[in-house]
């Protein structure tokens, strides 16, 4: 096959130059809600394990990231390590996170996953409201900006190639298709291979895969703990984003959206998770930037259905109809005859 | 090809809350031999199957494999050993190609985990191919060589029946157990079936423990039968012998038969 096909993928190097920061930022909202649906695809969509507590891992890395990267004041706790190291280190915290839960993941199957995963979304709520030292509480923390090798992804202007001034959204872009570009090549090595067809078999037949030699309960714990460190990288790009981690935000709603997205998308597919994160997160963003010249939505705070409503009812809209319509999600959409329909779920 | 070693089950006992499925049943497959397991429905026989596969617990007796005591051990690990089965109704991933349900057959000679298989680690990539040319050399014996890139779920109905016997030979087991091979087929692919059976264990040399209701069949591929009658055994022999054995008569054909 041609690897030519792969060239429209360079057209994504091209809005740092020409967007507003608007686009920007919703750029690369998307580009942290794919890292994070690509996560949940690999535990909900290949290995049929429900999950609904992925914003509380979200909000690990994010934090962590805060935490690991801030510096301390009379207020807030900070280890103010290197950015990079940060990062790194709020990765390894998610993941860590997946992994104590995990002994719960591995043994629990599908919905019964769902509902107890539940819980760590009360407890994440419960712990960021309250521990202000980290997270900021109610009114959250500042992020602070990523710096490779004295290298500082602000708006300091230093940098601007073709006589365009870069500031921070418009580097951090390159970081977020790099961090994305990784994730998703990963993820696809994972579900080409060996791990990856054993998960395949917990889902569609569990007792049969045990009987040919897979380890299910370890399987499982391990693919929820890689699923935990892709929330918490996705985190870590949201925070960056955002420059403003509020918990808040990493609530129920959250776990919510990323379940949309998988299920809009193609449940299974690295493709599709980031096609469902594209939908899911550009959506309300187009709302709200168009909100005057729609009908039947209203700006924030003016009474009436606001953007952020009016989108989860279309998206609301979207998985009911990509459930009854189009079971492989909008991924199938390209390629109807190669995804067949599912038979049966056990 | 390993030394194949005996299969022996000893007063093996199953109770589920009051109802005993299996009654003090013993019996030992001797090395390259193909043993039948057969009797009425209800008889027992898949929960002995899934007794010997780690499926289920049993209440008492003893399974052992070559020094491996099964009774206590995770399916997987009883898989580890080398004991292969298929199912009664199929259990493949039907969106996986035929390829990809073989390659899981393979997944306890292959070593790749997470970290190696994401990152395509130069030993994952070679692990990769060199099992995926046995899993096609395999597909070819099995006769599916020609479906290994079509969905299983699209195939007919024989095939995936085939496809799983030879997923079960992509674990290169030292037993095999067929959990009803032919049911639901038609002539023409029960004949085919039958044929695949006997090439499996002259070319592979390996045991095979086999459950099945086609009297025909198992009359004419087996070496010895075993007949359980509600969780009992109440006979055991060649296949001339049990087919005369007036128990055996009783339990499938009623006491007038039998006298």
């Amino acid at each position: 096959m041609s690897k030519l096909r792969y060239l429209p993928l360079l057209l994504l190097l091209l809005p740092p130059f020409y967007l507003d920061l608007f686009w920007l930022q919703a750029g690369l909202f998307v580009m942290a809600a794919a890292i994070g649906a690509i996560g949940l695809n690999l535990l909900t969509g290949s290995t049929g394990q429900l999950s609904m507590g992925h914003s509380f891992f979200l909000a690990v890395g994010a934090y962590g990231y805060v935490y690991f990267a801030g510096e301390s004041d009379e207020h807030l706790v900070g280890l103010g390590l290197p950015p990079v190291v940060a990062i790194v280190c709020a990765v390894v915290l998610a993941g860590l996170a997946g992994l104590a839960f995990s002994p719960i993941a591995g043994r629990l199957s599908g919905v019964y996953l769902g509902i107890a995963s539940l819980a760590l979304i009360f407890i994440g709520q419960h712990v960021l409201f309250n521990v202000h030292d980290v997270t900021g509480g109610y009114n959250g923390r500042a992020v602070p900006p990523l710096e490779i090798f004295g290298f500082t992804f602000d708006n300091s202007g230093d940098v601007a190639p073709f006589g365009i001034p870069f500031g921070g959204l418009e580097k951090l872009w390159f970081v977020g298709l790099i961090l994305l570009g990784v994730s998703a090549l990963f993820a696809l090595g994972v579900l080409r291979s060996r791990p990856g067809r054993a998960m395949n078999l917990i889902r569609d037949q569990q007792t049969a895969a045990g009987v040919i030699g897979i380890p299910v309960a370890r399987t499982r714990a391990a693919v929820f703990t890689l699923s935990s460190m892709y929330a918490g990288l996705g985190g870590v790009l949201l925070a960056l984003t955002f420059q403003r981690a509020v918990p808040d935000y990493f609530g129920m709603l959250l776990a919510l959206d990323y379940l949309a997205m998988i299920v809009i998308g193609g449940l299974g597919s690295v493709t599709g998770a980031i096609v469902g994160a594209t939908f899911v997160t550009l959506l309300p963003q187009l709302l709200t930037r168009y909100s005057d010249s729609l009908p039947l939505v209203s700006p924030p705070g003016t009474g009436g259905v606001s953007p952020a409503d009016a989108a989860r009812y279309l998206y609301g809209a979207a998985v009911v109809g990509i459930v009854l319509f189009l079971p492989a999600g909008l991924r199938g959409l390209r390629i109807p005859s190669l995804t067949p329909r599912k038979e049966t779920t056990p | 090809m390993t030394e194949v070693p005996e299969l022996t089950v000893e007063n093996l006992t199953v109770r589920f809350a009051g109802i005993v499925a299996l009654d003090a049943v013993s019996f030992a497959v001797a090395p390259g031999t193909l043993h039948a397991v057969i009797g009425p429905n209800g008889a027992g026989k898949s929960t002995c199957f899934n007794v010997l596969s780690g499926v289920y617990r049993a209440t008492s007796g003893r399974v052992t494999f070559g020094g491996h005591e099964l009774t206590s051990m995770a399916p997987h690990k009883v898989g580890e050993l080398g004991i292969a089965r298929t199912f009664q109704n199929l259990a493949l991933s039907p969106m996986l190609t035929v390829e990809d349900n073989l390659m899981t057959g393979r997944h306890r000679l292959m070593r790749s985990g997470f970290v190696r298989s994401g990152l395509r680690w130069p030993s994952a990539v070679r692990e990769e191919r060199l099992h995926r040319d046995r899993a096609r050399e395999i597909a070819e014996f099995a006769g599916i060589g020609k479906k290994l890139a079509h969905p299983v779920g699209a195939l007919p109905y024989g095939d995936q029946k085939r496809v799983e016997l030879a997923r079960a030979l992509c674990g290169e087991p030292r037993l095999l157990m067929l959990d009803e091979p032919v049911a639901g087929m038609n002539a023409t692919e029960r004949h085919e079936m039958a044929e695949l059976i006997v090439t499996v264990r002259e070319s592979l040399g390996i045991s095979i423990l086999l459950v099945e209701h086609d009297m025909g069949l198992v009359m004419r591929l087996a070496d010895h039968v075993t007949v359980l009658d509600f969780g009992r055994l109440i006979a055991s022999g060649t296949p001339a012998e049990v087919q005369n054995d007036p128990e055996v008569l009783r339990a499938y054909l009623g006491e007038e038969a039998a006298s």
